[in-house]
């Protein structure tokens, strides 16, 4: 009797925790979740209504840049991680590619904003020093705030991204892996085909998802870079519900983020069981 | 051999390219006093100054964001270690299941972008608890789940080094109570990660411009953004000074990362 | 066509280190030869070196009779197994199973029955659907070993493949890789650090240091006529203990009056070391007479031996005793009397 209620005050230590997660978080789900399945006055849910109409083209828009800057952003991600991998035996590189990758990960926000206006901007250095050399980027019709400005813009933290995503995995293929296939007669193109590709096929799908979650959740970055203007849809959502205004239309609001939440649920989800493959694979 | 090497070479240039050069433009732009366009290698190294940086170091309004964003930065590293560190020390004491809740409810916020967050946060308490809205403290709850994600896999990382149980085992067989030990064995032997889970949170909370900007609350990055009419140079100058301070707390985080591992 | 290997005089070294030096030996059909040395004595160099993973400096090495030097490893035929983890976890044992002979474009249904024998060969026909994190260490190992045998292999290149697995499983799988290699009959070089299992599965060892043979013969011959002081050391158990040259094959112990004979050696005078195994040291009680006078200080009991530590009176030296009858007479304290089995003595410099 006094052990299950001790065992019973044991469980309250969690209390805190839970209680914390499910106030702040579960809570703030949930009441947008409510708000988006409210039908009110009007005749379709705001769910519906959100995917259809003005705003299905919010949702390709960020879609759109969420995939091609994740897209870019793996590609080139991967290859640096490749080559620091590669590159192994030089001294203080990989500390340094990685290090700095983590720091430009997390960059975001206003500041990187700043530096791509200082650098791509209509005024930039970069837009200079590129037509010094007959490189006319504005001539081409290059904006910093268009979609293709703010793709540039976010390759700045998707690359280092998924480099930190692929160097541990890389670092997981191993030597005697080359080895027993080339002794088994696989040729280099053969190995990398038929056992290393595999491999990390788990770690480069699932850093590719997670380029896309991280870009398609960005706000900030492209806030600041088009004032506001901007169609992406958590800006789009700013509109309806910022601060105290109410447009009348809030659930709409409300059904975007919700759509939110549920496509990043799913990228999120999919980055997670792939890297559980990879991990079980690498040990 | 050779030309893969090269190759290898080439790769990290460009892409070092890239990351350095946004970084210079806005450091030239921020410190030197002539339009891009009148640029020439003549005046290249010619009138370089702090001095729209110091301005802005000196506006009320600054110190104001500044001292408000210090503030909810470290309240968010208090709260982030206090709501922690014993429940995920507990978790480890007891089954690998409740471990593995508590994993998988750290990674949620990674689920609920900021913007559904901040706007469900401001639907729930906007009638039922005012003071979580008009307060800038409210905030600190919101940072605390934005970097949870990371400051949990860090403190994971410090407790799955340690053998807590042992720990434990001893220090309540020296007739310590639960909460002595967390405070007195536990936490000491876990400094480092707690350094490091606080650096994160610090960098979370520095760079965070979507919930503060939805609640109308004057942090430094929501300074940054109207500002920069007003003193472009000094913002810019400011915003070299974000990523500079940001990017010394992952080098702490990474460093004593390190050490947790070691 | 023989299927054999001979390494000619290989060196190798790395930057300073030399890893292999004149390394000579051949490896016949059907023999199974132990590369066996501490770590860095280049014993895993010359396996790698005729795997192909490594270039050597000079020398040849040839398989079947002809050079293969300047082949790569993937055409060398050669059948390696790794330490551990070398199998390919995306796939399953069966496909592992396959690889050599997909990358070589054999015909599926060839396929298909080549792995049932193979499965079969290693007793794991139940398991080839498994991923290989669901098998256990030893069972990965022998699906490792298939794996190198499905190529058919002119030679099997064994790199510490134990080493990674728990003491019972490594002796189950050591038989079962004998076992293999005297049915399929293929020339194998086995590398290991662990003279135990050396001395359990070869045909012939070879005891390497520094990137040099020391010694290669028979098990028997290596633990009971090492032919230099290092293989003595490291193969098998053995007393290593500081004596004086009195006289050409006349030593004493330091520090003790007594002198005997032992065999003719390099070492004429002077201070000297003096190697001899437990067993070959005959142990009485103390009214035996004129043997090494001393007292029993601690005896260990290994079942089928009993082994004692003989403190020898007046000096500091500690004996190793071992013996399967007469031991087991004796506790801590007793006194007792040692003969030499000179015949088995070596005297050596260092």
């Amino acid at each position: 009797m006094a052990g299950s209620s001790k065992r019973r005050a044991r469980h309250l230590v969690f209390l805190p925790y839970v209680a914390f997660l499910t106030i702040f978080l579960g809570c703030p789900g949930l009441y947008v979740f409510r708000s988006a399945f409210a039908t009110g006055t009007a005749e379709r849910s705001p769910m519906i209504e959100a995917v259809i109409g003005q705003f299905r083209g919010s949702f390709v828009f960020s879609l759109q840049l969420s995939f091609i800057s994740a897209s870019i952003g793996a590609v080139i991600g991967a290859l640096v991680a490749v080559a620091v991998v590669r590159l192994d035996t030089v001294r203080g590189l990989r500390n340094t590619v990685v290090g700095y990758s983590a720091v430009a990960a997390n960059m975001g926000g206003i500041p990187l904003a700043f530096a791509f206006l200082a650098a791509f901007g209509m005024q930039g250095l970069a837009t200079r020093l590129l037509r010094e050399i007959n490189i006319d980027i504005v001539g081409w019709g290059f904006r910093i705030s268009d979609f293709w400005g703010i793709v540039l813009v976010y390759l700045y933290f998707q690359i280092p991204l998924m480099t930190l995503v692929l160097v541990p995995a890389l670092d997981g293929l191993r030597r005697t892996w080359a080895e027993a296939a080339q002794s088994l007669g696989a040729s280099s193109a053969q190995y990398w085909r038929l056992v290393a590709l595999p491999i990390l096929t788990p770690a480069l799908l699932g850093g590719f998802l997670l380029l896309v979650a991280n870009a398609f959740a960005a706000y900030a970055t492209a806030f600041a870079l088009s004032s506001g203007g901007s169609r992406l849809v958590p800006v789009q959502i700013r509109f309806f519900l910022q601060g105290d205004t109410i447009t009348g239309k809030t659930n709409l609001g409300y059904a975007l983020a919700a759509w939110m939440v549920i496509i990043t649920g799913v990228l999120v989800t999919g980055f997670q069981l792939l890297m559980r493959r990879a991990e079980r694979w690498r040990r | 051999m050779k030309i893969s090497r090269l190759s290898a070479w080439f790769t990290i240039g460009i892409v070092a390219v890239f990351y350095i050069v946004p970084m210079l433009a806005m450091a030239r732009f921020a410190f030197q006093r002539v339009p891009v366009i009148k640029l020439s290698w003549g005046n290249v190294f010619q009138k370089w100054t702090l001095q729209p940086l110091v301005d802005s170091f000196g506006a009320t309004e600054f110190q104001r964001a500044a001292s408000l964003s210090v503030t909810l930065a470290i309240a968010t590293a208090l709260v982030t270690i206090v709501l922690l560190l014993p429940t995920m020390a507990f978790a480890h004491l007891s089954s690998p299941r409740t471990r593995r809740f508590i994993e998988i409810s750290a990674v949620l916020p990674f689920v609920v972008p900021a913007i559904a967050l901040v706007v469900g946060f401001a639907g729930t308490f906007r009638d039922t608890l005012p003071i979580l809205i008009r307060s800038s403290f409210g905030l600190v709850p919101l940072y605390v789940i934005t970097a949870l994600p990371f400051t949990h896999r860090t403190l994971e990382n410090g407790l799955a080094a340690l053998d807590i149980r042992t720990l434990v085992n001893a220090s309540r067989s020296l007739g310590a109570s639960w909460w002595r030990t967390i405070a007195f064995v536990i936490a000491p032997n876990m400094r480092a990660s707690i350094a490091t889970a606080s650096f994160l949170a610090f960098t979370v909370v520095l760079g965070e411009f979507t919930i503060a900007s939805l609640l109308l609350k004057n942090t430094l990055p929501l300074y940054l953004s109207y500002s920069q009419g007003s003193n472009p140079q000094g913002t810019f100058g400011l915003g070299i000074v974000l990523v500079v301070i940001s990017t010394v707390f992952v080098a702490m985080s990474n460093r004593f990362g390190k050490k947790v591992r070691s | 066509m023989t299927r054999n290997i001979e390494f000619r005089d290989v060196a190798k070294s790395f930057g300073a280190v030399n890893a292999l030096v004149d390394f000579a030996i051949r490896v016949d059909e059907g023999e199974l030869v132990t590369l066996l040395g501490p770590s860095g004595c280049g014993k895993s160099t010359a396996l790698r070196v005729a795997a192909g993973f490594e270039i050597c400096d000079s020398g040849d090495v040839l398989i079947g009779g002809t050079s293969v030097v300047a082949l790569p490893a993937s055409k060398r035929g050669t059948g390696m197994v790794f330490q551990n983890y070398s199998l390919f976890p995306h796939l399953t044992v069966h496909e592992n199973l396959e690889f050599g002979m997909k990358v070589r474009k054999m015909s599926r249904s060839q396929r298909t029955a080549r792995v049932g024998e193979l499965l079969d060969l290693v007793r794991l026909a139940g398991l080839a659907e498994r991923y290989p994190h669901q098998i256990s260490g030893g069972q990965q190992q022998r699906v490792a070993l298939a794996r190198a045998l499905a190529i058919e292999p002119q030679v099997l290149l064994l790199d510490e493949p134990l080493s990674a697995l728990d003491a019972t499983v490594r002796v189950e799988v050591r038989e079962e890789i004998r076992r293999i290699q005297r049915t399929s009959g293929i020339a194998t070089v086995f590398v290991t650090h662990d003279q135990e299992e050396a001395l359990a599965i070869s045909d012939r060892i070879c005891v390497m240091c520094d990137g040099r043979v020391e010694q290669i013969a028979t098990p028997h011959v290596v633990y009971r006529s090492p032919a230099t002081p290092f293989v003595a050391r490291f193969v098998g158990k053995v007393n290593d203990l500081a004596v004086e040259m009195t006289a050409p094959s006349r030593v004493r112990l330091r520090g003790h009056a007594l002198e005997f004979a032992v065999p003719p050696s390099e070492v004429q005078s002077g201070e000297a070391r003096l190697l001899i195994r437990p067993e070959d040291i005959c142990v009485a009680g103390s009214a035996g007479g004129d043997g090494l006078q001393g007292r029993v200080d601690g005896v260990q009991f290994g079942g089928a031996t009993t082994s004692l530590d003989v403190a020898i009176a007046g000096t500091n030296h500690v004996v190793r005793v071992s013996d399967s009858t007469r031991a087991m007479q004796f506790g801590i304290g007793d006194a007792v009397s040692l003969r030499f089995d000179t015949e088995r003595v070596l005297l050596t410099r260092e």
